[in-house]
């Protein structure tokens, strides 16, 4: 029997009305999708009627992961989670997580490419899977419990070595800002409440057996080999914080943040991170710090080594320990995540006493990761903590919960910076307790409408970074100009794009960064300096739109947008180029399925068009250049008045931007004046049966 | 017998060590390389050694591409590997412990021009710079008084934070967003 | 009776030659070094069964690899490198160097909650690695097909895949569950130290493998099970000739 590569050969398929568990093709059925959020908008496509609602049994969750999960291939460790989502706002639709940790490659080793969840299991059930025996069990125990609980009891029966995707209190209580976690600290944000409403806490997954290799060994020995020197610090930035002997150039914003000096400080005994020249490929895992890099030089002591997913060298995951946190808030001195997970607790303060990097803060980054993590919160980006701030400093708050539950709140302790705080209003968010924590739960979007505060009020203000639908920016015109908002225009949720940030924030002279620029993208136009924009070209749509395709390549592959793509590398012998093409080589490799850039963009492109025509469908409107793909006001102003393409702004012109979607729907062969896809796109990237529906429902241009 | 050895030296030796200590961040004089070939008993003390290792030395630099010689402000020459070491920074180490001024704003108009950016003053105390908070104070005020240091500005972000950049490269306006965008900003947008 | 007691005055006279606190002069070590499990049982002139006969491996190892767990960040590319690349498949349920087992809870497992090492308590990720044992090595010992053989140029014990049946016998020997299965080939495979080049070492990117010189370790990493390998009856009466107490 011939052995397919990459593929584990299987999707699992568990109906937990029924409680019968059926398996798939991959191959067979998912091929052209490849895995992940392929898979995801596919099931959703053919199986999940318009209209369902993300906490109806109709509705599907899928943990996909792709041909590359579970192998060698450095950044591979992420599983994508698609389903309808709770907090788009006014209506739900299609939207993907994705966590990290060990989930993708058991679930790889076990056999499968993904797990689709359908129905709602009478009572609460956990999914164990180990190997090839699959079996709901009874999760009434573990029902009630947080996330490290259950993890724990799950290992206990499972063995050590089971990674278990797991909910906390606010998934099961059906709260929207809820997330499912692996791995302790690796999380996918805004599912959690749709496996609540199915009544499934947790899956837990022991495999045993390979991803096999289609292609030869030494092949892709040397591939992978290839493939690591290529790597940056985290973020594929390639350039060190501080200037190194074997650096050319150094940026303060990067994250490779590893010198001589800087150590590992709470290791027994200490670890030097070092030089970290980019050739030694032993020394990947020291070059990042994340903790360090979002909460200062002081972390530096706390931290007690990197971790991370699968496979993957980076370690973007910080472990680290403040004993002070033991005592003063009777929380484990141990800790660990990244982002804006690291950042939860910290992020809900206005200032510290000790500013912004100081000791108060990494304490609140404890005591909100402590909390969050075990009930499972979603903070939406931050969203949720900068909605909080802004409501309790201008007296919404007050304004719209009952007196005698604020009344409740430490305010003062929380105006003066007390992490303790968090104590008081995380679980109220977990167990929908009050107003207050009932509302904050809901995601933005339908707080604001149960609170009768209009949308508009939210797009205006530029702190919040509100985009639309419930959720903010990620990495926009800040970081990218007119390519970051057309990137932001495409979701149903905060966009989960670093594709563009990756190269922007890199660490490169703006001049390299302009060569390798038009090297990929057609010309040095596409990308310009930070603040130093200037009007719209095709060049900066081609750029947003390989941003978008990538990223849904990656989240189909299992390739860690947060890394890829490799669009530059640390090396000065390359001229600091990447290689644009190593997806494609490592996916024919691995599958033995031959694909150059070119097609295994195509390919990508299918998914990405697939997401758009959900999107269509379940908004029931072609009108997406108006209805959807819409810009907040915020980024068109200025708070010191200066116009657009002018040095020291990052704001954007009206008329540049509507040129900017014009363009960059003639890149993808949208209609210019809907933004809806035309048939002809849909059936040249095999979607045919995909206009033929959108055409009967008259939501085709 | 001599001359073998001599050739041995200049092949080998003498790369190696310079392209090692090169890699510690590290510049050499070729007093520091022949005290330490006498120390390891590489060589053996001889009259007339120091400048006939300099002639040596001279001439090895000139066969390998990749070693460099690099002289400062006191006419004294330092070595380097370009294989460990980057132009960049041996530059800043020739100038370290010499004319901190000009150590300084030379770092700030390149920053400024190549990337382009302002610098936040504080890296100033971190290797390879390691600057003492007075002495860079005192170089900022020495800087304030000379016509020749002009250009070097300074731009203070929301949270305190002092940057500096070069009026040559950068505006003010654009400076001081961009000290913004890296000291608040970024971290703003994980 | 006569056979055992010849047997035994054989082996006395090897060791002899060999003594492991004198010197030994060049000319004698280099008679004994060459000493393989067939020249072994070639002393043995009335030599039973294969498996049957006390295995003696003199040779030692040459090198071993050796892990800090204070640096290791618990990313597996030792286990995928040295499945990917041996095997041309990822498979870290037989890698040879194994991580993942106390990756979540450190090594005494998940009954200590999160007041163990590994990710769930202080962080500590311990590598199993094999010790390429001096005599006896339990694995080659346990054989019944004598199948674990000392592979030049590196000495490692290796499973000789021609000689091997599957029998997992091996497995069940060694003290620190070292021992792989691989179910694609029905044959046990355990660390060869890849004829000198370990890939583990070379893939690890936090410096936390070392490849050393040899030295023994099986007295210093404590077991983490109590071997339940069954070795034949007869093999143990030979062993016991030397091995008694």
């Amino acid at each position: 029997m011939a052995r397919i590569g990459g593929w584990a050969g299987k999707v699992l398929r568990a109906d937990l009305s029924t409680g019968r568990i059926t398996k798939e093709d991959t191959v067979e059925k998912y091929k052209d999708y490849l895995g992940g959020t392929g898979i995801g908008y596919k099931v959703i496509w053919d199986e999940v009627p318009p209209g369902t609602k993300p906490f109806d049994p109709a509705n599907k969750v899928i943990f996909g992961v792709g041909p590359l999960a579970g192998t060698g291939a450095p950044c591979n460790g992420r599983t994508a989670v698609t389903t309808l989502w709770p907090t788009c706002w006014p209506k739900p639709l299609i939207a993907s997580g994705h966590m990290g940790g060990h989930f993708a490659a058991a679930l790889k080793y076990a056999g499968y490419d993904a797990v689709i969840i359908e129905g709602k299991a009478d009572r609460p059930v956990w999914l164990s899977i180990a190997d090839g025996t699959v079996e709901m069990k009874d999760a009434r125990h573990l029902w009630g419990q947080g996330i490290r609980r259950t993890t724990l009891e799950i290992s206990q029966q499972m063995g050590p070595e089971v990674v278990v995707a797991a909910i906390g209190q606010a998934g099961e209580n059906l709260v929207p800002m809820s997330v499912v976690m692996n791995s302790y600290s690796h999380s996918a944000g805004g599912v959690g409440g749709v496996m609540g409403s199915k009544n499934l806490k947790a899956i837990g997954v022991v495999g045993t057996g390979s991803v096999y290799i289609a292609g030869g060994k030494d092949e892709w020995e040397k591939a992978v080999k290839y493939h690591l020197t290529l790597l940056g610090a985290n973020n594929q930035h390639v350039v060190p914080t501080s200037p190194q002997p074997w650096a050319e150039y150094n940026n303060p914003g990067t994250r490779w943040v590893a010198s001589r000096g800087r150590q590992w400080g709470a290791a027994e005994p200490p670890v030097d991170t070092g030089t970290c020249e980019p050739h030694n490929l032993n020394r990947i895992a020291y070059r990042t710090n994340n903790l360090a890099f979002y909460l200062g030089d002081k972390a530096w002591k706390y931290t007690v080594r990197g971790n991370g997913c699968t496979g993957c060298p980076i370690r973007c995951h910080t472990k680290f320990k403040v004993p002070s946190v033991a005592t003063k808030y009777g929380i484990p001195e141990g800790g660990q995540n990244t982002c804006a997970g690291l950042l939860l607790g910290t992020w809900f303060y206005k200032s510290f006493p000790d500013g912004p990097q100081g000791e108060t803060a990494i304490e609140a980054a404890m005591v909100g990761m402590h909390l969050a993590d075990d009930l499972g919160i979603w903070c939406n980006y931050g969203q949720l903590e900068r909605d909080f701030i802004k409501m309790h400093y201008e007296g919404i708050i007050r304004n719209k919960i009952p007196e005698d539950e604020f009344k409740i709140f430490s305010w003062d302790k929380y105006e003066k910076g007390d992490p303790s705080f968090l104590f008081q209003i995380l679980p109220r968010i977990a167990y929908k307790q009050g107003e207050l924590g009932t509302a904050l739960g809901l995601g933005t979007g339908y707080m604001l409408e149960r609170w009768g505060i209009p949308e508009a009020e939210w797009k205006k203000d530029p702190n919040l970074v509100y985009w639309k639908l419930g959720h903010p920016k990620h990495h926009a015109n800040e970081d990218a100009g007119q390519s970051g908002v057309i990137i932001n225009t495409i979701y149903n949720r905060d966009t989960q794009c670093h594709s563009q940030v990756n190269f922007t924030r890199n660490g490169l002279p703006i001049d390299v960064q302009k060569r390798l620029g038009a090297e990929l993208w057609g010309s040095e136009d596409a990308i310009d300096a930070i603040g130093a924009y200037t009007p719209m070209n095709v060049h900066k749509a081609k750029w947003a739109k390989w941003a978008l395709v990538r990223k849904e390549l990656h989240d189909s592959l299992s390739i860690c947008n947060w890394m890829g793509p490799w669009a530059a590398s640390p090396l000065k012998e390359r001229g600091y180029r990447g290689d644009d093409s190593i997806e494609s080589l490592l996916y024919s490799i691995a599958t033995g399925d031959k694909k150059s850039r070119e097609e295994l963009d195509q390919l990508g492109e299918r998914i990405f068009l697939l997401h758009r025509a959900l999107t269509i469908r379940d908004m029931v409107t072609r009108e997406m250049r108006t209805k959807h793909d819409t810009v907040p006001d915020w980024v068109f102003e200025d708070k010191s008045g200066k116009a657009p393409f002018t040095k020291g702004t990052i704001r954007m012109d009206h008329a540049d931007i509507e040129k900017g979607m014009e363009m960059f729907y003639r890149e993808c062969g949208w209609d210019e004046t809907t933004g809806a896809p035309s048939a002809d796109t849909y059936e040249k990237l095999g979607l045919g049966y995909v206009a033929e529906e959108l055409g009967k429902k008259g939501l085709l241009p | 017998m001599e001359t073998q050895n001599q050739a041995d030296l200049a092949s080998l030796a003498i790369p190696d060590f310079i392209q090692k200590r090169s890699e510690a961040g590290e510049l050499v004089t070729a007093e520091d390389i022949l005290d330490a070939f006498l120390k390891m008993g590489a060589l053996t003390e001889k009259e007339n050694q120091r400048a006939d290792f300099e002639a040596l030395l001279k001439k090895t630099v000139k066969q390998n591409e990749e070693l460099k010689r690099i002289v400062d402000g006191k006419a004294v020459a330092y070595y380097y590997s370009t294989r460990t070491m980057t132009d960049a920074y041996a530059a800043i180490l020739i100038r370290r412990g010499q004319d901190e001024a000009l150590l300084m704003a030379e770092t700030v108009r390149d920053n400024s021009r190549r990337y382009p950016r302002p610098v936040p003053v504080r890296m100033f105390e971190f290797s390879p710079y390691s600057l003492t908070t007075e002495g860079i104070s005192s170089c900022l005020d020495n800087m304030a008084d000379q016509e020749q240091y002009h250009d070097i500005q300074q731009t203070i972000t929301s949270i305190g934070t002092v940057f500096l950049f070069s009026t040559a490269y950068l505006e003010p306006d654009y400076a001081n967003f961009l000290a913004e965008w890296i000291d608040v900003g970024q971290a703003r947008s994980p | 009776m006569g056979d055992q007691y010849e047997k035994h005055e054989a082996l006395e006279d090897m060791l002899g030659s060999v003594s492991l606190e004198g010197s030994c002069s060049r000319r004698d070590f280099l008679k004994w070094s060459g000493v393989t499990v067939v020249g072994m049982t070639a002393l043995w002139t009335l030599a039973a069964k294969a498996g049957e006969t006390p295995l003696i491996i003199m040779d030692q190892a040459k090198g071993i690899v050796i892990g800090d767990p204070t640096r290791c960040v618990g990313c597996r590319r030792c286990e995928l490198a040295c499945t990917e690349f041996n095997d041309g498949k990822a498979c870290p349920t037989i890698a040879r160097i194994k991580v993942n087992r106390n990756l979540n809870y450190g090594v005494q497992s998940v009954f200590t909650g999160q007041r163990g090492q590994g990710t769930w308590g202080k962080g500590l990720v311990m590598q199993d690695l094999c010790k390429q044992c001096p005599h006896p090595v339990p694995c080659a010992n346990a054989c019944p097909n004598d199948a674990i053989v000392v592979k030049p140029p590196t000495n490692a014990r290796v499973v000789d895949l021609k000689k091997c049946v599957g029998c997992k016998m091996c497995q069940r020997a060694c003290p620190w569950e070292m021992i792989s299965f691989d179910a694609d080939t029905n044959k046990a495979t355990k660390c060869f130290l890849c004829d000198g080049k370990p890939r583990c070492v070379e893939a690890c990117p936090a410096e936390a493998l070392t490849y050393a010189p040899w030295r023994d370790l099986t007295d210093k990493i404590p077991p983490r099970v109590t071997p339940t390998a069954i070795v034949a009856p007869a093999k143990t009466a030979a062993c016991n000739q030397c091995h008694k107490r």
